[in-house]
């Protein structure tokens, strides 16, 4: 059995790994996958502990989650398209209208 | 039976006053579409006040009293409430009858004076004198100071309402907003007063164990008299002694008091009201708003009486209105100006009998001048239709013989406001210049008050006949006066019914006959006497012993009442030696100066309007100063950081995604480090 600290220490690595993916890419389609990944990171979290105290509750919670993200990535991939059609690209740095 | 039918009288009590509010709210909408612009529904309505009325005087006459709250406006536990309830006792009965009686009867004699002379803006002059009337109703019949105030005010928008009905002219809005402002500068008082009465005891209730004046009574006995230091029992007296706070506390409210009941310094407004429909100064002179003054030292009687102080002020002040008013009379060419002074006179008066201790007497004298008063005006009212709306008294003469019923109606009142045996001015304004007198033999200032109000009856009857001689006897001297405008039965019938009040009712309390033969005769004195405990005649003349320390001298009636009515019949005899020609000259022409002084009111407008002029604009622009640069400065100031710190704000909204993804992980490193500094992890 490994010990519980190993899951986490994945989990934050995959965390960092989406969130590093977020601030320096910047086509959509990547966005959207390093958001999966922090998702991930997440459900690893969750069903690591679940195991380690023998709760079943956080195993439920993680499929929640993977319905989430799946719903996510629908309207992601929505935002995406219409992104195209707008700005002629799925650059996000292009995108800046809505502000001040 | 006997019971039940009791209980149900009370339980429709609060109907006197709704009526008048009925008829106020149909005659403000619906009055265009009625007959006679709604003064009908007026007329039912104060009918209807005036029935009810006197079946809660019979049903107190039978020994009931009702002290109950009706609806509560704020309720806090532990501290003090707000609320709306019904007090009848002989007192507030007695005074629902007077009142819903002239309303009722002006109300008629509007018919007359209004409808049939083709006036306009009917349905706003009944509405108002549907409003006039129930605010004055629920006055009087209220339990507490607050609810009090609260119609006292109402009162005084109503006055403000129908002095002003003419307000296409010059001079009635401005009276009227004369009488809102100087009756609002007493009410100031009044309010302060009614907070603190609030904040030292608690409740502002008139009866009962709970009420103030008993509460004030128990924390004097506690104090042993007295000026023992700041705190009585569990009262706050806000480090006065009880009694130098209870007197504090009781001018205050007299604030209130001398603003409404016209007494100087505040009485300029009264002559001015006279520019309102002739109808509303009967009801606003006879029985709503100046009476309200007076009725309420009256009312909460019993907190005064503690206050030798305040009682002594107020005689002092009263009779020294009674004679100052008195004085400005003689001179006024307007029957209605003359009119005027002498119900400021009256009022002083009834002041006086209030201060000096007689209770009675002031009530006593209240109710009669309601009634003679309001047959005065009416009757001016009627003389002023026959005129054909000419006021000025040097216009007019011989028209006793024209007007025959308005000529005896008018002379039963005036032979009542002079004071002349046995009309009923004669029995009240005796009683109380009595009740002065020997309360007034060990107290200076309120032998001041008696010397003065005993002066002023040498002047009442004076102006009093020299108005009845140049109105209605000599030679007609001018067209109108010679043909005059005939008068309906809605004039002559409140006319009547006034005069033979105006004559008998002085008999309800004939105190020097009562002396005399040692009859039980004064029905008036007996009516106070009973009632709720605490608010009747004896527990009054037992304060007034043992608390303000008054001493009445042991003296008969009946020479003062001599005195007076000899005073009294040499003013009208000398305006009678004066005036009684065919064709009197202008005599008070040749007062030279003084008439000049008179005329101008003792110039009391001029100083007053200097002092609003000199120190109010002073410190209006000192207010003005603060507001604009202070206040104003403190708000403009926050709007102008608000404005300028989101201009520089904003600028992190550049629209770019990955910036906020970014500032989004730095908030959350800064979130987590300043957490784990706190927790100690990095220790």
């Amino acid at each position: 059995m490994v010990a519980v600290q190993f899951y986490l220490l994945l989990s934050a690595a995959i965390f960092c790994i989406g969130l590093f993916g977020i601030l320096t890419r910047r086509n959509v389609l990547f966005f959207l996958m390093s958001v999966e990944l922090m998702l991930n990171a997440a459900n690893i979290n969750l069903v690591a502990f679940s195991f380690q105290y023998g709760n079943l509750t956080g195993q439920v919670f993680s499929l929640f989650i993977t319905a989430l993200a799946a719903a996510e990535v629908a309207v992601g991939i929505g935002i995406m398209l219409v992104l195209y059609r707008n700005f002629g690209d799925v650059d996000v740095t292009k995108a800046t209208t809505l502000r001040w | 039976m006997a019971a039940t039918s009791t209980a149900f009288a009370f339980e429709v009590a609060p109907a006197i006053a709704i009526l008048p509010l009925a008829s106020f709210v149909i005659a403000l909408f619906a009055g265009k579409y009625l007959p006679k612009g709604g003064a009908l529904a007026g007329i039912a309505a104060t009918g209807g006040s005036l029935l009810l009325s006197l079946w809660i005087a019979l049903t107190v006459a039978g020994g009931a009293t009702y002290n109950e709250e009706i609806y509560s406006l704020v309720t806090t536990p532990n501290s003090f409430d707000l609320h709306f309830g019904l007090l009848l006792d002989p007192l507030s009965a007695l005074m629902l009858v007077i009142v819903s009686l002239v309303s009722f009867l002006v109300h008629l004699f509007s018919l007359g004076y209004m409808n049939d002379e083709g006036e306009r803006g009917l349905p706003r002059y009944y509405a108002g004198l549907g409003l006039f009337s129930f605010s004055m109703l629920a006055f009087v019949f209220a339990d507490n100071l607050f609810m009090s105030f609260v119609f006292f005010e109402l009162v005084g928008l109503c006055s403000w309402l129908l002095i002003g009905h003419w307000y296409r002219e010059e001079a009635p809005p401005s009276a009227a907003k004369k009488a809102f402002l100087v009756t609002r500068f007493g009410d100031y008082f009044f309010l302060v007063g009614v907070v603190a009465i609030f904040a030292t005891f608690g409740t502002t209730l008139f009866a009962g164990p709970e009420s103030f004046p008993t509460l004030a009574e128990e924390a004097l006995a506690g104090a042993g008299g007295g000026e023992a230091g700041g705190g009585a029992g569990e009262l706050s007296t806000f480090g006065f002694g009880p009694g130098t706070w209870f007197t504090v506390l009781g001018f205050l409210v007299l604030g209130g008091v001398i603003g409404k009941s016209a007494q100087f310094p505040l009485h300029t407004w009264l002559p001015d009201a006279m520019e309102g429909p002739t109808p509303v100064s009967a009801l606003i002179h006879a029985a709503t708003m100046v009476a309200a003054g007076v009725y309420l030292v009256a009312r909460m009687y019993g907190f005064y009486a503690l206050s030798p102080t305040a009682l002594a002020v107020i005689a002092f002040v009263g009779g020294f209105t009674a004679l100052f008013a008195a004085s400005m009379a003689v001179v006024k060419r307007d029957i209605k100006q003359v009119l005027a002074y002498s119900t400021i006179s009256q009022y002083g008066y009834m002041m006086l009998g209030l201060g000096a201790g007689g209770y009675v007497a002031a009530v006593f004298h209240l109710m009669t001048h309601a009634f003679f008063k309001a047959l005065l005006f009416l009757g001016a009212g009627a003389v002023i239709i026959a005129m054909h709306h000419r006021q000025d008294m040097w216009e007019m003469g011989g028209l006793k013989e024209k007007l025959p019923v308005t000529y005896y109606a008018f002379l039963a009142g005036s032979l009542a406001l002079a004071g002349i045996f046995p009309f009923a001015g004669f029995w009240s304004k005796d009683e109380i210049l009595y009740e002065a007198l020997i309360h007034g033999l060990n107290d200076p200032l309120l032998l001041g008050g008696y010397l003065m109000g005993l002066t002023a009856i040498v002047f009442t009857g004076f102006y009093t006949f020299r108005m009845v001689l140049l109105t209605f006897h000599g030679e007609p001297r001018t067209h109108t006066a010679r043909n005059p405008h005939s008068l309906g039965w809605s004039v002559k019938v409140p006319l009547v019914v006034l005069g033979v009040l105006a004559t008998v009712i002085g008999l309800i309390n004939m105190t020097p006959v009562a002396e005399a033969t040692g009859l039980h005769i004064e029905y008036l004195h007996t009516w106070l006497e009973h009632g709720i405990p605490g608010l009747t005649v004896e527990h009054y003349d037992e304060v007034l012993e043992t608390v303000a320390g008054y001493s009445a001298a042991s003296l008969s009636p009946l020479l003062p009442a001599v005195l007076s009515l000899a005073l009294a019949l040499a003013g009208a005899g000398l305006a009678w030696a004066l005036y009684s020609g065919p064709d009197p000259d202008h005599h008070t022409e040749r007062l030279g100066d003084i008439r000049t002084l008179l005329m101008n009111n003792y110039y009391q407008d001029e100083y007053q309007v200097w002092i609003a002029e000199t120190f109010g604009t002073g410190v209006a622009r000192l207010s003005d100063r603060f507001d604009q640069s202070i206040v104003d400065g403190a708000v403009n100031g926050i709007s102008e950081v608000s404005l300028l710190s989101g201009d520089r704000i904003r600028r992190i909204q550049t629209g770019i995604v990955s910036n906020y993804a970014t500032l989004l992980t730095l908030g959350l490193v800064v979130l987590l480090l300043s957490v784990g500094l706190a927790g100690g992890w990095f220790l």
